[in-house]
C-alpha cells in the first residue's frame, strides 16, 4: 500500500484544522492517564513519566490526522500507547539505562492505596511488583497494559504489533510465570 | 482484608487479582497540561521567529528566488513546527477546562476520604 502524506495540521484548511483540534482534545482529555499510567510504569519515577507524557501527545498531534484517517473508526488508544512504548524504548537506549526506580519501590504502591491497604496488603504488592520487574520487557508491558489500563487482547496487540494470538500466549505465560515465581516464595 | 480476598487464595496466589490491586492507573500531575501547553506555545514562537528571522533577512533577489518551489525548504520546516505547536490553542481549553475539573477531583478525594 502506498505511504499516505503526513498531513500537518497547520496546512488544513481552518475549519478542517478545528475540527481536528476538537477532536485532538478528546483524545487527550481521554487518554492522558492512560498514557501517563503507561509512561510511570515503564520509567519509575514522577519526573520522567511527565516527560515522556509529553513528548508523546506532541508526536501524536503531529500525525494525529494521519493516525485518524488510518483507524477506520477504530479507537486510538493503541497507537498513542504505541508512541509511549517507542519513546519509552528510545529512553532507555539513548540514555543506557533502566528504571532510575524499580517497580518494585516505586511511590505509587504507597500513594495509591489507602492506609488500611497499605498496612494489610503492602507486602504481597511488594511482592507481585518485584516479580513483575523481573518479567522481560514485553510480558511485563503486556501486563501493564492489561491490568492499568484495562486494554483488552486486541488493543495490547495493536500497541504491540503482533497478532491476536500472540498476545494471549504472552499474557497467558506473564500471568503463568509470575504464579510460579510466587509460589516458589512460599 | 484477608489474604483470600486479596490475592492468597488456597495453595496459589491470584495474581491477576494482585496484579490489579499493583497497578491501579495512575491521575497524572495536574500541571501537566499546563507544560503541555507551554511547550507546544514555545514551539510556535520559535517557528514564527524563525520564519520572520528568515524574512526580514530576504533581498529582491532572494524574494524573487522564493517562487522556485526548490527553495521552500526552510519555510516550510518551519510551519512544520509551528504545526505541532498550533496546538496550543487547544491545551488553552485543556487547562481551563482542567481546573474547572479539579474542583470535581477534589470533592472526590475527599468524598474518598470521608469514613
Amino acid at each position: 500500500m502506498p505511504e499516505k502524506e503526513n498531513v500537518e495540521p497547520s496546512s488544513l484548511d481552518p475549519e478542517a484544522k478545528a475540527e481536528l483540534d476538537r477532536a485532538f482534545e478528546d483524545l487527550y482529555r481521554t487518554h492522558l492517564r492512560d498514557v501517563y499510567s503507561y509512561a510511570y510504569y515503564r520509567v519509575g519515577n514522577q519526573h520522567d513519566a511527565e516527560d515522556l507524557t509529553e513528548q508523546a501527545f506532541l508526536q501524536a498531534y503531529r500525525h494525529f490526522d494521519r493516525a485518524r484517517r488510518e483507524s477506520d473508526g477504530r479507537p486510538l488508544r493503541p497507537w498513542l500507547i504505541r508512541i509511549a512504548h517507542n519513546l519509552a524504548s528510545n529512553y532507555y537506549r539513548d540514555r543506557s539505562r533502566r528504571p532510575q526506580t524499580s517497580l518494585e519501590t516505586a511511590d505509587p504502591i504507597v500513594a495509591r492505596h489507602g492506609t488500611e491497604a497499605i498496612a494489610e496488603g503492602r507486602e504481597e504488592l511488594r511482592q507481585v511488583m518485584a516479580h513483575l520487574d523481573r518479567l522481560s520487557d514485553d510480558r511485563r508491558e503486556a501486563l501493564i497494559m492489561r491490568f492499568a489500563l484495562g486494554m483488552d487482547n486486541r488493543e495490547i496487540a495493536r500497541a504491540l504489533g503482533r497478532s491476536d494470538g500472540a498476545t494471549k500466549v504472552l499474557i497467558h505465560r506473564a500471568i503463568k510465570q509470575l504464579q510460579e515465581e510466587m509460589g516458589d516464595d512460599e | 482484608m484477608s489474604e483470600a480476598n486479596r490475592g492468597f487464595a488456597g495453595s496459589s496466589w491470584n495474581v491477576e487479582h494482585l496484579l490489579s490491586d499493583a497497578l491501579r492507573p495512575i491521575e497524572p500531575p495536574e500541571r501537566l497540561s499546563g507544560r503541555f501547553e507551554d511547550t507546544l506555545a514555545a514551539v510556535t514562537q520559535a517557528a514564527a521567529e524563525e520564519l520572520s528571522d528568515w524574512a526580514e533577512e530576504l533581498s529582491e533577489s532572494e524574494l524573487r528566488a522564493l517562487r522556485d518551489p526548490r527553495n521552500w525548504v526552510r519555510p516550510v520546516v518551519a510551519m512544520g513546527a509551528g504545526g505541532a505547536a498550533a496546538g496550543a490553542l487547544v491545551v488553552l481549553e485543556l487547562r481551563r477546562r482542567g481546573r474547572r475539573e479539579a474542583k470535581v477531583g477534589l470533592r472526590s478525594l475527599a468524598d474518598r476520604i470521608r469514613p
